[in-house]
């Protein structure tokens, strides 16, 4: 009974790789589905179901410019003339139509903004919105150059449903500033040609593909003007007159690859697609129209880099320590500011609050034309799960962590001046110790076992102190009174820097206990004249 | 019967580990969540000696409840290096120390109000170059807000100043040992005690 139930799924499914098709003799097979001839051979068999939803964004041009001026005007070069390409809402009120000349649309609307065509801003406009989709979707790929594509059958359950999730991305593209047209079919092509028509349908069965593509233009095609005006020249006004050609003809008229286009978009060959994936690190542009020296202003653009930031990390559970911001003037070399922190994150609001110390503290040579972000290596993201309330010892309210804390000390007085300590297993006392860098990546290993037996200072002296002399006895304060000792400590040759000492517990006339040694490597310093000398190393606080 | 109403109940102190000091504290101990001044004449009289077992207490990790962090002990600005050996040697945590050196006198009260207010120090020790009432009382609220404990250390000058802290002690040399004198205590009354440390 199941087999019976799930042949005609089976039936779209298998269909021969393009390759095979093109080269097998017995594809000569009429494109109506109620041709004659065998059906395709079945090489392949996956039962994956897809389902794709196309954003085709005709207004791609005018939005890549910058959202808000309704008066703007962009045009592109055509065989060496300047013509209109697209025009805004109140261009188009005014009469401006694509194909004018500038000096026309000036004329209409004199108010106008006339903006040349970008194709590489577009294109990156085009990866923002394909990176902004990986959060409904891990499939996302630019299909062209205002195409973009998402295999959803995958998100469904997640977005609970067809409905909710296509509601959930036309919002987000309104909000963005985007015209879209969506649609939403088993076959990529049938969902792009679907969108580029304006249908706004979803064709969930492949078998009810061919009716919904019969009606289409073949504008919706995008095939080059030649064929289509010659598939004009024939009588054929839509896909549906096309697909009652004979497929031998139609191979030798019009190239195998438009065939192929046809079979896949009705499902009878399969059509592979190449995830779209975004660059592991981020870098970002503001640019500005003018100098700006405002810094509240240049603080809500460093804002809005960072939510992208947030954004771009966020689809790919992501965070950085480093991140780099670099103000760009107009006649002095950039200014940069790194920011660092003690653990990977990407909240934007974090950032922003370690930006803001250190911009305070910032100094610009001149206005600022652009700002630029680039995000550092990224890891990732580990996040804390929070604690159960039922414990008997309450913990500690906490309203920031250590890391956060040391990260705002940091962020105000400097890097080198906030750190960790360590034990090291050394005998010299100078490098019985280290200090721990909080923001190394991974935190060195604290050395807890060691136990010292030994008394040792709890203050140390950077570097110790030579004792002045009176009768061959130190002196700090007056006459030391010696409590313990002598401890000798010696050698380190290995890295040369070899100790000879005699280490001794003193005590002073006002009480304050002493860490004094004897230097019995004399000779070396040349400080004293062949005498031991005398040093202060710690103090017993 | 009236039995005195509003009077401030003494609230539970960290035991400092000498019994003589701990009977003549309020609470038994440190007060908690406030600011203790030690007022020194020379470094090294015997005033980390004084804290270390206290410390010490706040770093052990209480096995019964592996949920609860110990808290950090932030240095701000001390006038030497803390040395980890002897650190360790009073049981002090090393993993949970934090050495703070800023520039200049008020980012050193930024500094230990930060660490106070944040909630993750359990104490925070400085020596800040001056300490005026307005900022020992800030440092004061900061150590009520972050449930910490600010230690900071003062000369002997600072005597005649006045301040918000709970405590204030002073440490001078006795004849044997470190004599140790309370001048202020919220809740206790002063006095004076030889040979503590």
């Amino acid at each position: 009974m199941a087999r019976v139930r799930q042949s005609p799924v089976i039936a779209w499914d298998r269909a021969p790789t393009p390759d095979a098709a093109t080269q097998h003799p017995q594809y000569a097979l009429p494109l109506a589905e109620t041709g004659h001839g065998p059906t395709p051979v079945s090489v392949t068999a996956t039962k994956v179901r897809r389902l794709w939803f196309c954003i085709y964004l005709p207004n791609l041009p005018l939005e890549a410019c910058g959202p808000g001026d309704k008066a703007l005007v962009v045009i592109e070069e055509q065989q060496g003339v300047h013509r209109v390409l697209l025009a805004g809402e109140h261009a188009c009120a005014a009469g401006v139509l694509p194909g004018q000349s500038p000096n026309a649309a000036l004329a209409l609307l004199p108010t106008l903004r006339l903006e040349e065509r970008s194709v590489i801003r577009e294109q990156q406009v085009l990866e923002l919105l394909a990176t902004w989709l990986e959060q409904f979707s891990s499939f996302v790929c630019i299909a062209g150059p205002d195409v973009l594509l998402l295999e959803i059958a995958g998100s469904l359950r997640l977005f609970d449903g067809l409905q909710s999730l296509r509601q959930q991305i036309a919002a987000g593209l309104e909000t963005q500033g985007f015209a879209a047209s969506l649609a939403i079919a088993a076959t990529p092509l049938a969902a792009t040609w679907l969108a580029r028509g304006r249908r706004r349908t979803c064709i969930r069965e492949l078998a009810n593909i061919t009716a919904a593509l019969r009606q289409l233009p073949l504008h919706c095609l995008d095939w080059p003007p030649a064929a289509t005006e010659s598939l004009r020249g024939m009588g054929v006004t839509n896909i549906g007159d096309c697909l009652r050609l004979p497929r031998e003809g139609f191979a030798r008229r019009f190239g195998v690859k438009r065939l192929l286009q046809l079979d896949r978009a009705l499902g009878r060959l399969p059509d592979p697609r190449n995830s779209w994936r975004a660059p592991e690190r981020f870098c970002a542009d503001f640019e500005m129209t003018e100098e700006q020296d405002d810094r509240e202003l240049l603080l809500a653009i460093c804002r809005e880099l960072l939510l992208a930031h947030e954004k771009f990390l966020l689809a790919r559970q992501l965070g950085t320590q480093r991140l780099l911001f670099t103000f760009f003037h107009l006649k002095a070399k950039a200014t940069s500011l790194p920011l660092g922190g003690v653990q990977a994150d990407r909240a934007a609001d974090h950032w922003f609050g370690l930006l803001r110390l250190r911009f305070e503290q910032l100094s610009l040579p001149e206005p600022v034309i652009a700002i630029r972000l680039r995000g550092g290596s990224t890891q990732a993201l580990h996040t804390e799960s929070g604690r159960l309330a039922f414990h008997g010892k309450a913990p500690r309210e906490q309203y920031y962590s250590m890391t956060q804390l040391a990260e705002q000390l940091a962020a105000r007085i400097g890097n080198e001046s906030v750190h960790g300590v360590t034990a090291v297993a050394d005998h010299r006392p100078q490098y019985a110790w280290s200090a721990r860098d909080l923001f190394a990546t991974k935190a060195a290993d604290v050395l807890t076992r060691i136990r010292y037996g030994l008394k040792r200072p709890l203050w140390m002296l950077p570097e110790p102190a030579l004792l002045t002399m009176r009768d061959g006895h130190p002196l700090h304060q007056g006459k030391l009174r010696f409590v313990e000792g002598p401890e000798r400590l010696e050698t380190g040759w290995w890295d040369k820097d070899g100790i000879a000492r005699d280490y001794y517990t003193a005590m002073n006339p006002a009480g304050v206990g002493l860490w004094v040694f004897r230097n019995r490597n004399c000779r070396r310093d040349g400080q004293t004249n062949g005498e031991a000398a005398w040093y202060l190393h710690g103090i017993f606080g | 019967m009236w039995r005195g109403r509003g009077q401030p109940r003494a609230s539970e102190g960290l035991p400092s580990g000498y019994e003589q000091l701990d009977r003549h504290l309020p609470g038994g101990g440190w007060p908690q969540q406030a600011l203790t001044e030690i007022l020194i004449g020379q470094y090294g009289i015997g005033e980390l000696q004084l804290l270390m077992p206290a410390l010490a207490s706040l770093c052990v990790e209480d096995p019964g409840a592996d949920h609860i962090e110990p808290g950090w002990i932030a240095w701000v600005a001390p006038p030497f290096q803390p040395y980890p050996p002897a650190l360790q040697k009073w049981g002090i945590n090393l993993s949970r120390v934090l050495i703070v050196r800023p520039r200049n006198d008020s980012e050193v009260l930024w500094s230990a109000e930060q660490a106070l207010s944040s909630g993750t120090c359990a104490a925070v020790l400085l020596w800040p170059q001056a300490l005026d009432d307005q900022a020992s009382r800030r440092l004061q609220l900061a150590a009520e807000k972050g449930a910490s404990w600010a230690v900071a250390f003062r000369p002997l000058t600072a005597r005649s100043e006045p301040s918000a802290a709970a405590l204030r002690i002073e440490l001078s040399a006795g004849s044997r040992g470190t004599r140790l004198s309370i001048l202020k205590s919220r809740g206790g009354s002063p006095a004076v005690l030889h040979d503590v440390v």
